[in-house]
């Protein structure tokens, strides 16, 4: 996915899905019958009494309230009575959730049948034939119920492996009540966006300004990506073999990152800030601007946060000259199959329902308030309605992480812990730009340490 | 002049007087061999399984180019390139720096501490029991949970550490974790807090064992307090505090918990022990050659390690000669 994905749907492209999507029964239908010609014969786990028992590999989607994964399992099989799901609950950290599958897929496991994967994998699991190329066995067809960009970012040398499940995004939350105390717009660029916050700041109105990603993490990859969007930079070449990082580009996002602290917009603090530690100043009323995926608004809104009522969500701001709004980051969740599933004819039918209008509008409602894949549900405007960032979607432009090398934890490792001692003032922007540069050509290159 | 010779007495004695002749050639003995090793067998098949299989595997995948699939570990032939990466990449480098760094000077100081608190609970009349049941609770938690609670402590936001600081000196609270020799430094803190527990209990166990009469030997002849410690005390505690420090240098060698939990390696990598770097290469890269490179080859230097440090306290133990 090299080239810029353009946010959502235009309103021409709009019609153009919920005209598909009005097949969307039909398509099932037909789809369901492709899968069992297209699979590989798969006899052997059919229970006598006919159901099939697959297991589903995912980690907690919510963290309060009714379990999102449990209502869509219940769905399926209110759906498909000949076939039971097994909901087996991963690990919340991603990275160790990968550790665990490698493990156990290249050890040859059966289960699990299918398991839900980070946005980031495909690349790397592709490339190690850890996932099922989910596009030999389903049509062409399948793919366009996705919103434009998803389908390319879930995949990997010409091959789709992951059903997009539910995305996720970069938004800009504000304090709507401070905000207009001041008769201050919501700012559009980031340079506004730190004047703004210095002067909150300043007016003792918050304690902190603008909190965001700074930690040396994976997260700390998609806040510096979306500056560096915004700068017009590219990481990797259009064949994510080569990198072509600009170390001015880097260098001028590097700068303004350390500038937020210095300038005392953002805390000292920001570089060990992961989403839980931004989420926690936010919602205590402690920060004017936050900048988090889609769960921050509900989560903000929910009991026990002191800011209910008092927080809007916009695009993220872009550098001033350049055109608003500014990048988001992709982030969400695809499913994928293991290789190694004797049941793929039935996971297939379970990816086929989970990105299908029925479960996508489920997941897309409150209480759960994703943002779905499926371009039908997506262009519904009165769920859009039911779910504030999701409502901003159709502003918003994306750009992906570099995902599609399989080197990409290395990319992504030499991006944020550059990004990191920048940020934390432990190397000047200039000298951390050229780490990074130098890194980068590293990681993409070598197989080595 | 007080000299003491603790000599252990050969132990085989009373079972060889039982035995007519050379072992082999009794068919009693071979029965009990036979009916030994059978017992025996299962608890070595079990080590076998968990222990010696995967310890071989890792080294021939340290010596092979893999190509891990969804169907295995492709192994594609013999390769030293796994060592070659290693011994060139910086990272490793800095993971041996820091890790042997950390071993040394939280070693050094839970023994100095532990050594501290052993004298002062030996000396204790009364609540022994429960000052070492205080104690332990540091080294009874779970290192993840303790990493959780330190990593609270620590938060320059909301953290009790950063508060406190705040009240007293009036200033922004300091942001331990975001700078490289900060945390390191709080990583050691929170390591020295956990374990010089298990320190003071192993000294403690190896200071009751000393006889009252060379303490009372030394206060006749005229020793003062400080020279009864150096003199009497540290030797005779050598063969203790050996185990301990063997104990010690072999867990925070293999420091991974920690610093995966508190910082995740970070600031940069600034903070990734060997082990953290082994597993990263392994299972975040999906890169298993050079990953089990840094694997075996960090097994290799502590075991290095211990061995030198057995020779250097084996020959104390058994011959120990106090004077004063």
């Amino acid at each position: 996915m090299r080239s810029t994905i353009k946010g959502a749907p235009s309103g021409r492209a709009r019609r153009r899905w919920g005209v598909s999507a009005t097949g969307a029964g039909a398509l099932a239908a037909a789809l369901g019958m492709a899968v069992v010609t297209a699979a590989p014969s798969s006899s052997a786990s059919v229970a006598h009494a006919g159901t099939t028992t697959i297991t589903w590999w995912a980690s907690p989607i919510s963290t309060s309230g009714p379990d999102l994964r449990k209502t869509l399992i219940a769905a399926f099989e209110k759906a498909n009575p000949t076939i039971k799901v097994n909901l087996e609950t991963a690990p919340t950290n991603t990275d160790t959730n990968r550790a665990d599958l490698v493990t156990t897929i290249s050890g040859g496991a059966k289960t699990p049948d299918v398991f839900m994967g980070d946005v980031i994998w495909p690349g790397q699991f592709g490339a190690h034939g850890l996932a099922l190329p989910l596009s030999k066995y389903l049509p062409k067809s399948f793919f366009n119920r996705f919103a434009p960009g998803l389908v390319q970012g879930a995949s990997y040398d010409g091959q789709v492996y992951g059903a997009p499940f539910f995305q996720d995004q970069g938004f800009l939350y504000y304090r709507k009540d401070l905000l207009a105390a001041d008769h201050m717009a919501v700012p559009k660029t980031w340079e506004q966006l730190q004047s703004d916050a210095v002067t909150l700041v300043k007016q003792g109105k918050v304690k902190y300004g603008f909190v965001w990603e700074g930690a040396s993490y994976e997260g700390g990859t998609c806040d510096f990506m979306e500056y560096y969007a915004d700068t017009g930079g590219q990481v990797l070449n259009s064949t994510d073999t080569k990198s072509v990082l600009n170390v001015a580009d880097v260098t001028k996002v590097l700068t303004f990152m350390r500038g937020l602290v210095t300038s005392g917009a953002s805390p000292a603090a920001v570089d060990t800030f992961q989403e839980p530690q931004a989420m926690t100043a936010f919602q205590d009323g402690q920060a004017a601007f936050l900048r988090n995926w889609d769960y921050a608004y509900s989560t903000s809104q929910a009991a026990g946060s002191k800011v209910i009522g008092k927080v809007g969500v916009a695009p993220l701001p872009t550098f001033a000259g350049r055109p608003y709004p500014g990048y988001s980051n992709i982030g969400g969740w695809n499913l994928y199959i293991n290789p190694h599933s004797t049941n793929i004819p039935a996971d297939l039918k379970f990816i086929n329902f989970i990105t299908g209008v029925q479960a996508q509008t489920i997941e897309a409602k409150p209480p759960f308030s994703e943002i779905p894949t499926n371009a039908a549900v997506r262009a519904n405007p009165s769920i859009r309605k039911l779910n504030p960032p999701f409502a901003v979607l159709a502003q918003t432009k994306l750009v992906p992480r570099p995902a599609q090398n399989p080197n990409y934890p290395k990319i992504s490792q030499a991006i944020y812990t550059n990004m990191n001692s920048a940020v934390a003032g432990s190397t000047s922007p200039a000298a951390a730009a050229k780490a990074m540069a130098s890194q980068l050509n590293a990681a993409v290159s070598s197989s080595g340490l | 002049m007080a000299t003491a010779e603790l000599v252990h007495e050969p132990r085989a004695r009373s079972m060889a007087e039982g035995s007519p002749g050379p072992i082999g050639r009794d068919p009693n003995t071979r029965h009990f061999a036979r009916v030994g090793w059978g017992f025996s067998s299962p608890a070595f098949g079990v080590i076998a399984a968990f222990t010696i299989f995967p310890i071989i595997f890792a080294v021939v995948l340290s010596f092979q180019n893999v190509n891990v699939t969804g169907s295995g570990f492709g192994l594609q032939g013999f390769t030293t390139a796994n060592y070659h990466a290693m011994l060139t990449a910086g990272l490793w480098h800095h993971a041996l720096w820091f890790t042997t760094i950390y071993t040394v000077v939280t070693v050094a100081c839970e023994l100095v501490l532990g050594t501290v608190f052993a004298l002062v609970l030996e000396r204790l009349t009364k609540g022994r029991g429960m000052m070492m049941a205080l104690l332990l609770i540091p080294w009874s938690l779970i290192t993840v949970i303790s990493a959780e609670l330190w990593s609270y402590i620590y938060n320059p936001t909301y953290g009790v550490l950063g508060e406190i600081w705040h009240v007293i000196t009036g200033a922004s609270p300091p942001n331990l974790l975001g700078y490289p020799l900060d945390a390191t430094i709080a990583l050691m803190f929170a390591d020295i807090w956990k374990t010089t527990p298990f320190v003071a209990i192993i000294v403690l166990a190896g200071l009751v064992m000393i006889p009252t009469e060379l303490f009372e030997a030394a206060e006749v002849d005229g020793a003062t307090g400080w020279k009864t410690f150096w003199k009497v005390t540290v030797p005779l505690l050598r063969p203790t505090i050996g185990i301990a420090v063997l104990f010690r240098v072999l867990q925070a060698f293999g420091l991974f918990d920690l610093p995966y939990v508190l910082t995740g390696g970070g600031p940069g990598t600034s903070t990734q022990s060997l082990a953290m770097l082994g597993y990263n290469t392994m299972f975040t890269d999906i890169n298993f050659g050079p990953g089990a490179a840094v694997a075996v080859s960090t097994a290799v230097i502590v075991l290095v390690m211990c061995l030198v440090f057995l020779r250097a306290f084996k020959q104390q133990v058994g011959k120990e000669t106090i004077s004063a």
